[in-house]
């Protein structure tokens, strides 16, 4: 116990001397995983005994993943740190070093933060490069890389969820969120921390069954999962639910452990007034999960039993519609989920780099909070081709209201750029592209909502190119725009001025030639989820995959300039870009507990000009000079 | 206030410009209205409208904004030797009048295009599907299944269309209203007809689609309005635009659309040869 309290004193250096060295816990890990899996699949085998079944049935592969689950989060650490304490013995002293930490169950914030980044970001490149196959196969009308249409449809399935549920919705909630928001908001660690480093190992746990899953049999159903076609398609399905199932779990966790710390752990002075707009965001996101997540997760069980059993529930024995509108309840929340962290970044961001003061301050707000309320009124708008004519009017009105809320974002940000003295670095590019980009996506999203318009637009590409606008253009443009922001944060290093901007320019111009091209594929009549299509659509298809390789080519400028800075980039002060919030109030990287003594906040973050009110005061370890 | 007014004959004058481009947009589409969609069918009209509208409406509200991004970046932009480094000498946090007129017109605006196009061209949807038996529409029996259109005539007595290489065919007379019947089943699969998915009747010449949902019965009405066919225009054609499984790429069928006289021949020779 007194190695214990040493521990968590936090200052002084933790004994090296292990209790008993384990072995590298991501080694122990996969092989109690395996053994996992074999116990639970042999137990399912027993019960159902048959000389005839095949050792790994349906049923098998489902429980088997459940015991692999178990051993993979107890192998990562989840025995010592958290089952042995629960039983009564000291939590182990012993902790890996260096950069070993990050391959361990965590209890720092940042370290966490950093493995959902790495994670995020590694599954961005996996399904990125899977983006490149279908557009390498569609720059032909007829089948070429994939020989077959499920093994095309399977791609598309991976690379949707892949980058929906581990890059989408986790880089900047789980990644960004965990590492900044106790920063933010003078916090020394988060409430739930060993819930969240436990959370954040179920991510490769996801991405690997999801990845894998084909390995099962293919299926077609694309990010949706739906039934009624899930429940006749290849058993790899089980596999993409079991593997969501896990990526939601890690951000519902991630959402409880920050609303929680957020509206505990603020420092003395931080009121809701005050609170900075990325943390907004984040309360935001994170209040749209604990709702929706368990929402989609108890309809990913149901079909995944509907599969084994069958039950017959989403066909046309029981309600076939079903499954779809479980689904986009939960999906259309899931957008926003994606794209508020982009819109609080924006007004995070701006005021810093215009040096004026935050414009309309509470409608940016309220702005977000609209939107998450709203959010759940608009999901039918999914199912206009197959709705009742009852259902379309007040549909399509709460789909057009959204976009009111959503432009506060656009208001507060257009009003700080004013008469600023706009400081056009990096961040500030990516800032203004992803305004750029996302009204792009907002504006096609006008012809979509509208039923007429959508009766024909629906399931083309013009809805993909729309979703990628929002998502890519909204989310990833603001998602490097923070990377930029805060790389002196999380190294003390900065990066190079000419090829951030040349990798901005690079990934703006590459990512527009793309998808703008999807707009008008759409309006031609090329249909969503074909391998194949009529041969007068091939030219331009070939041009949208000539810029597509592009635009794959400038995230890979971009991801090893940032990786370059992070390691070997020039060193920097301490704030540099003279922001005023209170990530910025400690040394950078910050220590273990983040403050030495807590800030006392006395204003606003996002006052600006002469007699402007200096936020803080006690800064106290390692302030700027 | 020059910074407003200089933006404002910006806004202007790159409003105009765009209203000027999006009309010849849509004016060169082949059939003349609409984008790359519109005149062969009632239904198309209505959702090209509505589309040719909100371009229109749209095309202001995006000029603001792109100018608002580009005229910021160069005309409040630091340059990088200036010697001037503070902050802004403007620190206005609040501007009622302009706060207040974005949230009013952003509301009134979605109201409108809610209104227009949307209920109004919704309501004349809804209308054409209304048909008096002295229309005399064409039924067709359409069935999904994974992975084919099957298209039946019960008032002509044909059961499947085919062509001549025995692939489905679906033909329609002009100016005849059309109620597509549709339902997603396998009728080759007499043990278990339920098992069929989810698929979408989409023409995209038509301008329209619907979903055809296993367990149930779902009707469309149109009318084709131009004589035509896969062949000339391969807009023309049946997609299934719902995924159904790896045939769902090819789950397509050829059109024609023929005189009244030509499609009473062709139903005589299917008749008599299925």
């Amino acid at each position: 116990m007194a190695q214990r309290a040493v521990a968590e004193e936090g200052n002084q250096p933790t004994p090296v001397t292990p209790d008993r060295r384990p072995m590298p816990p991501v080694l122990r890990a996969l092989l109690w995983a395996l053994i996992g899996f074999v116990v639970l699949d042999a137990m399912s085998a027993l019960l159902d005994y048959s000389p005839n079944s095949p050792y790994i049935s349906q049923v098998g592969a489902v429980a088997g993943w459940f015991g692999a689950l178990i051993g993979w989060l107890l192998g990562i650490g989840g025995y010592e740190y958290v089952i042995k304490p629960m039983l009564g013995h000291p939590t182990p002293a012993y902790r890996q070093q260096g950069w070993r930490r990050y391959f361990q169950l965590a209890e720092d914030h940042k370290v966490i933060g950093i493995q959902y980044l790495t994670f995020s970001t590694g599954t961005f490149l996996v399904a990125g490069l899977i983006a490149m196959a279908m557009r390498f196969q569609l720059m032909n009308y007829r089948p070429t890389l994939f020989q077959y249409p499920q093994s095309y449809l399977n791609a598309v399935g991976i690379h949707g969820t892949l980058m929906m549920f581990t890059v989408a919705t986790v880089a900047m909630f789980g990644g960004l969120g965990n590492y900044m928001v106790p920063l933010m908001i003078g916090a020394r660690e988060t409430v739930f921390s060993k819930a969240s480093g436990i959370g954040v190992w179920l991510v490769p746990a996801g991405v690997l069954t999801v990845a894998f899953s084909p390995l099962l049999g293919a299926w077609t159903t694309g990010w949706r999962g739906y039934e009624p076609l899930a429940a006749s398609d290849g058993v790899g399905i089980l596999y993409y639910y079991l593997g969501v199932f896990a990526l939601t779990m890690s951000s519902l966790i991630v959402a409880i452990n920050l609303v929680t710390t957020i509206i505990y752990k603020r420092t003395r002075g931080l009121t809701w007034n005050r609170l900075p707009l990325f943390v907004w965001g984040m309360l935001t996101v994170g209040l749209l999960t604990v709702i929706w997540f368990p929402e989609i997760q108890t309809t990913f069980l149901l079909a995944t039993i509907d599969k084994i059993v069958p039950m017959n529930m989403f066909n046309a024995l029981g309600h076939a519609l079903g499954f779809s509108e479980f689904f986009w309840l939960f999906g259309h929340p899931e957008v926003y989920i994606v794209v508020v962290p982009a819109l609080a970044t924006w007004n995070e961001i701006i005021p810093v780099m215009t040096r004026k003061s935050l414009f309309a301050r509470p409608i940016a707000v309220l702005g977000l909070v609209f939107v998450m309320m709203l959010s759940g009124m608009v999901w039918a708008h999914h199912m206009f081709t197959n709705m009742r004519y009852s259902e379309m009017l007040p549909f399509s009105f709460f789909t057009e209201m959204i976009s009111i809320p959503t432009g506060f974002a656009y208001l507060a940000a257009i009003g700080t750029m004013w008469n600023s003295r706009m400081r056009i670095t990096t961040p500030m590019l990516f800032i203004l592209m992803s305004m750029y980009n996302f009204f792009i996506g907002g504006i096609t999203g006008l012809f979509v909502a509208d039923v007429p318009a959508n009766l024909q637009l629906h399931n083309t590409f013009w809805v993909v190119g729309h979703f990628h606008f929002t998502i890519i253009g909204g989310m990833v443009f603001s998602w490097l725009a923070a990377m930029y922001y805060w790389l002196p944060k999380f190294s003390g290093r900065t990066y190079n001025e000419f090829w951030g901007k040349l990798g901005a320019i690079w990934v703006f111009v590459a990512f527009n030639a793309t998808f703008m091209n999807f707009f008008v594929l759409g309006l031609r009549g090329m249909n969503r989820w074909v391998s194949v299509y009529p041969p007068y659509l091939q030219p331009e298809n070939f041009w949208t995959s000539i810029a597509a390789f592009f635009l794959g080519a400038g995230f890979g400028v971009n991801l090893v300039h940032i990786i370059w800075a992070w390691v070997k980039g020039p060193k920097v002060q301490e704030n540099p870009w003279q922001a005023k919030t209170l990530e910025w109030q400690t040394s950078s990287p910050p220590p273990r507990y983040n403050f030495e003594e807590l800030p006392v906040v006395v204003a606003g973050f996002y006052n600006y000009g002469e007699g402007a009110p200096e936020p803080v005061v006690a800064a106290q370890s390692g302030s700027q000079g | 206030m020059a910074n407003v007014v200089v933006f404002g004959i910006m806004w202007i004058v790159l409003s105009l410009l765009g209203e000027w481009g999006a009309s010849a947009w849509i004016h060169s589409a082949p059939q003349g209205t609409g984008v790359f969609w519109g005149t062969m069918s009632n239904l198309g009209v209505i959702t090209a409208g509505a589309f040719d509208f909100i371009l229109i409406i749209a095309v202001p509200i995006f000029a603001f904004v792109v100018l608002m991004l580009v005229f910021s970046m160069i005309r409040f932009g630091v340059r990088k030797n200036s010697t001037d480094k503070g902050d802004a000498k403007d620190q206005t946090r609040a501007n009622k009048a302009f706060i207040g007129i974005w949230i009013v017109a952003s509301i009134l605006l979605n109201i409108f295009i809610w209104l227009h196009p949307n209920a109004s061209g919704l309501e004349q949807v809804f209308a054409a599907q209304r048909l008096s038996p002295s229309q005399k529409p064409l039924i067709v029996d359409v069935t999904a299944r994974q992975w084919e259109w099957i298209f039946s005539y019960p008032q002509y007595g044909i059961t499947q269309s085919l062509d001549a290489s025995g692939n489905d065919v679906l033909y329609l007379p002009k100016n005849r209203p059309v109620k597509f019947v549709m339902r997603s089943f396998d009728p080759f699969h007499t043990y278990d007809t339920t098992t069929d998915v989810i698929h979408s009747f989409w023409v995209p010449a038509f301008g329209v689609k619907l979903d055809v949902v296993p367990g149930e019965t779902r009707t469309l009405v149109l009318t084709p309005t131009q004589l035509s066919s896969t062949e000339q225009d391969p807009m023309l054609r049946v997609q299934c635009a719902e995924v159904c499984g790896p045939g769902h790429p090819y789950m397509e069928a050829n059109i024609h659309i023929v005189t009244a006289s030509a499609f009473a021949k062709w139903t005589k020779a299917q008749a008599s040869g299925s």
